[in-house]
């Protein structure tokens, strides 16, 4: 019971912490600090993912999205200039019609969710290993898996051809 | 990649024969260790080990070499080294320092006090571990702390102690000589009276 | 004698039961591990300092320390207290949280590798069934913790440094993790426990370093694990006589301590997988599961040290073109090559054709990686 509440109060916690970072990202001056509440926010949500048993999801996330696509966004952040400066401004004077905005949308949303009668599956006794994703992937998801595969290669492709000295 | 195999075969070679060679042996390809543990063991000094000075005297400590003629004060590049000659009780001077100071902070040992020396006085010893706490009272050196005799310098450097006495062995006789033909001259000279006196040599 | 730390854990437990609910004990018991990794990992790299400083030392034909205690035993504990009382300088115009932070999670994942680390029979932290891939992600980490230190230095040679480092450590990954694969093809598992106990055949002797794509794999994984603790051949980013000290250039006192054993802690912990994933982890004929995982582990701590005492740095052209243009396509043929052999019947054939085609692929690549050397000019006098 204690361990329960325990688990409870520890997995709120970090959601509310990479709310909190997930805010930063947006209102940080400073684009390096914003990059860096990324990195929490993402690690919030392997933490999330750690909660809910699905441990190699977990993992996934902090190697792809810590590791590789947040190294990549920070070596931008490096490569560009001036963007460290602190005189240019990140944000613009359009925050009142984003308000409005993303409160029809949120409101749209909320009604969207509510009235949906979700329906329950059966429930999973057995965590989702790497083993079954991986039969997964090459067995019956096989197509978009390759369709990925192409999709990177020409991502590498593209970035040779852009980074070619001719 | 067999190069690197090489060099790694090295180094583990030197790592084992620091194990079993505590003390390096000589060659160019030979491994040990060749730390000294320094206050327990020390290098053995050479003789040719230039560090700061000291005034010699033969036998006892009255009979000091140095005349106070000044030349190793005027020769000194850092001007360490005052000398104030000794007066005797009637006010004239005497061949004795009363005062030789030499400024062990200033001293840059280079020895030039020792080649300028005629009166081979002072010498260049093997101290090197002096301190102190402050600099005026324990690292300005004075005259009695200077004095060593003869025979340290024999035992810290013997090929030069040989060298010098035999100079000075040559020179003392050299002395000796003319003085006895000098002595034999004045004998010479009152003997025969109505005789016209030789000429002589110092003529 | 095997057992003995899991005995002494449960014996604890046992003690405490009486007094606590359940919970309290599951809680007691993760505490008790935690406590252990917490205190083992900085004591581990307080006397990998140690042991690095005696042996370069005698590499180099003089005693390490051996003052401070009986044989120096007590020099990291004055290395500590000189590092606690220095003054925490902080620069004028750096960025005073992230360089403040830049440290702290360096150490974090660092730390954190110790938990999936199987110190020996049924004394791993958390047997978590994705191992491999949580030491591979938790590394990853420590590339943002780079990138925070050098950046926050606010100094240009700081921050050129850092994205050298990066730059290395990301590269060295990639061959990393496909050097890994071919011990998991072996076992079938991600877990580490599972790939250990694969390994144990012959006695405790069936190790995947004696077939040809453990091998090659076991090389690649060290090269790659010796590249991401920017330990030499590979410290371009925190030598001396390289922009001084690249990324922690500004930092002193207790946040170098913390960079200083960041690195030692990594140092151990890729020795200790690559013990695990190729040299049978605690698998050995005689002495207990743990005194085997110890000896492998610090015999490949050693090597590492006997690098560092050998080898000159490598530029920084040439450290990227060796994990591109060489490991990488090497472990790519070494995962083939892993799986033709459990697809190849017979002994003898599975031997040659694995030999035939990884001494090929190395050869090629070798002779493909040649720097250019241009020819020797030979210059006549004009007369």
């Amino acid at each position: 019971m204690t361990l329960e509440i325990f688990a409870k109060i520890s997995v709120y916690s970090v959601l509310a912490l990479s709310l909190v970072a997930a805010l930063g990202v947006v209102l940080f001056p400073s684009i390096f600090h914003a990059a860096l509440c990324l990195v929490g926010a993402l690690v919030g949500v392997a933490i999330l993912y750690i909660a809910l048993h699905a441990e190699f999801i977990a993992v996934v996330q902090i190697l792809l999205y810590v590791g590789a696509v947040m190294t990549l966004v920070i070596f931008a952040i490096m490569l560009t200039h001036r963007i460290g400066d602190q005189t240019i401004p990140q944000a613009n004077k359009q925050s009142l019609p984003a308000l409005l905005s993303l409160a029809c949308f949120v409101g749209l949303l909320g009604s969207l969710f509510l009235k949906t009668k979700w329906p329950v599956g059966p429930a999973h006794t057995e965590p989702v290993s790497a083993f079954v994703l991986g039969k997964a992937l090459l067995g019956e998801y096989v197509f978009p898996f390759e369709v990925v595969s192409v999709i990177l290669i020409a991502g590498l492709i593209g970035a040779v051809v852009i980074a070619r000295k001719d | 990649m067999l190069g690197i195999l090489r060099g790694m075969g090295v180094t583990f070679k030197n790592f084992v024969a620091s194990y079993l060679h505590p003390r390096k042996p000589e060659g160019l390809d030979t491994a040990g260790l060749v730390t000294l543990q320094y206050p327990e063991e020390k290098l053995q000094e050479k003789e040719g080990f230039r560090n700061f000075p000291f005034l010699v005297y033969d036998g006892t400590v009255d009979n000091i070499r140095c005349v106070s003629c000044d030349i190793c004060a005027k020769e000194c590049p850092p001007k360490c080294i005052y000398i104030v000659r000794d007066t005797d009780e009637q006010g004239r001077p005497v061949k004795r320092p009363k005062v030789f100071d030499i400024d062990f902070t200033v001293c840059m040992n280079c020895g030039i006090c020792e080649e300028a020396c005629p009166f081979d006085a002072i010498f260049m010893d093997h101290e090197f571990e002096i301190s102190g706490y402050e600099r005026q009272q324990s690292l300005v050196y004075h005259r009695d702390q200077l004095l060593k005799p003869d025979t340290h310098f024999a035992k810290i450097r013997p090929t030069d102690h040989a060298a010098i006495e035999e100079r000075r062995k040559k020179e003392a006789e050299k002395k000796a000589a003319a003085a006895q033909a000098a002595a034999q001259a004045a004998q010479a000279k009152p003997a025969p009276p109505e005789a016209p006196p030789p000429p002589s040599p110092t003529q | 004698m095997d057992q003995m730390f899991v005995n002494l854990k449960k014996a604890l437990l046992d003690s405490l039961a009486p007094f606590l609910p359940m919970e309290g004990v599951a809680f007691v018991s993760v505490v008790v591990s935690i406590s252990a990794i917490a205190v083992f990992g900085p004591f581990t790299m307080m006397y990998l300092t140690w042991f690095e400083r005696k042996l370069v030392g005698r590499i180099q034909n003089r005693i390490g320390p051996n003052r401070v205690g009986i044989f120096g035993l007590l020099q990291p504990i004055a290395d500590g207290i000189k590092m606690l009382t220095k003054e925490d300088i902080v620069p004028t115009g750096a960025d005073r949280v992230v360089h403040f932070l830049a440290p702290v999670v360096v150490v974090i994942p660092a730390l954190l590798v110790f938990s999936v680390i199987p110190f020996g029979r049924n004394m791993v932290a958390v047997d978590l069934n994705v191992g491999l891939i949580f030491f591979i992600a938790v590394s990853a980490t420590t590339t943002i913790a780079i990138f925070m230190g050098s950046w926050a230095s606010r100094n240009k040679f700081s921050l050129l440094g850092g994205m050298r480092t990066v730059a290395q450590l990301v590269s060295y990954e990639v061959p990393m993790i496909l050097s890994l694969v071919p011990a998991v093809l072996a076992a079938g598992s991600l877990s580490t426990v599972d790939i250990v106990e694969a390994q144990g055949g012959w006695n405790g002797l069936k190790w995947f370093v004696f077939t040809p794509w453990g091998l090659v794999a076991f090389f690649l994984f060290y090269l790659c694990g010796v590249a991401e603790c920017n330990r030499t051949p590979f410290d371009i980013p925190e030598a001396e006589s390289e922009i001084v000290a690249g990324f922690h250039t500004e930092y002193s006192g207790m946040k170098f301590a913390l960079w200083y054993m960041a690195e030692f802690m990594n140092v151990f912990t890729v020795s200790a997988l690559t013990a695990t994933l190729y040299l049978g982890g605690y698998q050995g004929p005689l002495l207990p599961s743990w005194a085997w995982f110890m000896i492998k582990t610090y015999a490949l701590v050693f090597v590492m040290m006997w690098f560092r005492g050998t080898l000159p740095r490598l530029r920084v052209d040439q450290l990227m073109g060796l994990a591109w243009k060489f490991l990488l396509p090497l472990a790519l043929i070494n995962i083939l090559v892993t799986s033709a052999w459990y697809f190849i019947p017979g002994l003898a054939l599975r031997l040659a054709v694995s030999i035939a085609i990884l001494g090929a692929s190395f050869w090629g690549l070798v002779t493909l990686n040649r720097p250019f050397v241009p020819e020797k000019r030979i210059y006549e006098f004009a007369e």
